[in-house]
């Protein structure tokens, strides 16, 4: 049985998108040399010990303006394997949609108790979790009015699995325009939050989000 | 013939683009020199220093800005440090054979030892580049001047210009005895760079 290759979609309305996406279509790798194709990424640690709670910018300092919000969830590979030690690395704008790299030139305001960056490594049953400030929405395209919805960016390494995705927010309207979100089509809604109402007073609420690792390199060594 | 059990598998979570912002603040210098653990110890790989640079670009010619490279390999002896090699008696101490670099200006440098051939297949570095704009796209890269690129299995299933695309020109040593490569990442259009699907084959 022979196989054709996938054809990377590209996000409409997506100038980068267009500009990046290959055309022709993706080679199948051959089985002798499958092997060559899967990283396996070393454990590391995180670096400070605030790094699980973006809401503060260390442990004494204030609280960043916006709704604290907790994110919760557990990892594992399609397989149902846990995914233990894992490193999530987490970045999102703070709530007037602003991100702290030196890249962002959107003039949109800076939060002087926002850093917006963070690490969590999940626990020996694959859990993490998180606190952040929720994410303002922006104006990605001023030319054509289009917004890019709340989402927070998480950044999976774990052993042989990879994933780098986006948590995005229920019945948030800039979701149905996203180009991206659009290519997803029905299965947008696994990377949707799920809320919970919090029983403690330092977050406002918390969305479930628990990630499953597709694809081939994440069960290869199973 | 026998009936195989397909196994329960869950739904993934979909990939996404890593957009424009991916934090340079989680750079690790470790990462992106695998020919010694840090300046301020002795210790690294056995193998030939190599540095291999070159412009991942878009489908105008223009740099790919703000692209995060994964990189992956073998150590000198043409072995790959992951579960299926634990306590291999070629296996480096000091080699994992994982890199990482965040390009602002979508130019890489990349510093490393030369991968040895193992099995049957020639020196090669997996190279997978997240980007605005896609979620991810993964090739390998291989090197001038070496007899095994002529019987790599994966070269030869390739188109001759497929196969140019893929291998790194030798530009002679740096001042520090390193071997540079060079190769420039087409992501789309003329000359597009041949990518793989590590995800579904």
């Amino acid at each position: 049985m022979t196989r054709i290759g996938r054809q990377l979609s590209i996000g409409k309305t997506d100038n980068t998108s267009d500009q990046r996406t290959p055309r022709k279509r993706l080679r199948l790798i051959p089985t002798d040399v499958r092997e060559s194709f899967v990283p396996v990424i070393p454990a590391r640690a995180v670096q400070r010990q605030n790094e699980w709670d973006l809401t503060r910018i260390a442990p004494n300092r204030p609280r960043a303006e916006g709704s604290p919000i907790e994110v919760k969830g557990t990892v594992r590979n399609e397989s149902g394997t846990l995914l233990r030690g894992a490193l999530i690395e987490i970045w999102n704008a703070n709530h007037y949609g602003r991100y702290r790299h030196v890249e962002d030139h959107s003039g949109l305001k800076l939060d002087e108790n926002f850093f917006g960056i963070g690490r969590v490594i999940t626990d020996e049953y694959g859990n993490y979790r998180f606190w952040t400030i929720s994410p303002g929405a922006y104006l990605a395209r001023p030319d054509i009015g289009r917004w890019r919805p709340k989402h927070i960016h998480l950044s999976i390494s774990c052993g042989s699995s990879r994933l780098i995705t986006q948590m995005y927010f229920p019945n948030e309207p800039n979701n149905a325009s996203d180009p991206m979100a659009l290519l997803m089509g029905d299965s947008f809604d696994r990377n949707l939050g799920k809320p919970y109402e919090t029983k403690i007073p330092e977050v406002d609420r918390g969305y479930d989000f628990d990630i499953v690792v597709g694809g081939k390199n994440a069960i290869f060594f199973e | 013939m026998t009936n195989k059990q397909q196994p329960i598998l869950l739904l993934p979570t979909n990939e996404d683009t890593t957009g424009p912002y991916f934090p340079t603040y989680f750079s690790d210098e470790s990462y992106e020199d695998l020919t010694q653990i840090h300046s301020g110890v002795i210790a690294g790989p056995t193998g030939q220093h190599i540095i291999l640079r070159g412009s991942v670009l878009d489908r105008n010619g223009k740099l790919a800005n703000g692209v995060l490279l994964e990189f992956w390999q073998a150590n000198a002896k043409g072995i790959y440090r992951n579960p299926s090699s634990e306590n291999h008696p070629d296996l480096d101490p000091w080699f994992d054979g994982y890199g990482r670099l965040r390009s602002t200006t979508g130019e890489y440098t990349y510093r490393t030892i030369l991968p040895g051939a193992s099995k049957d297949r020639a020196p090669n570095i997996t190279v997978t580049i997240f980007s605005d704009g896609i979620n991810r796209i993964v090739t390998q890269i291989f090197f001038a001047n070496q007899k095994a690129n002529e019987i790599d299995p994966l070269l030869t299933t390739l188109s001759d210009q497929d196969r140019k695309r893929l291998t790194a020109k030798y530009e002679g040593p740096s001042p520090d005895g390193a071997d540079v490569y060079t190769l420039d990442i087409i992501m789309a259009g003329d000359n597009e760079t041949p990518f793989f699907d590590d995800f579904l084959s």
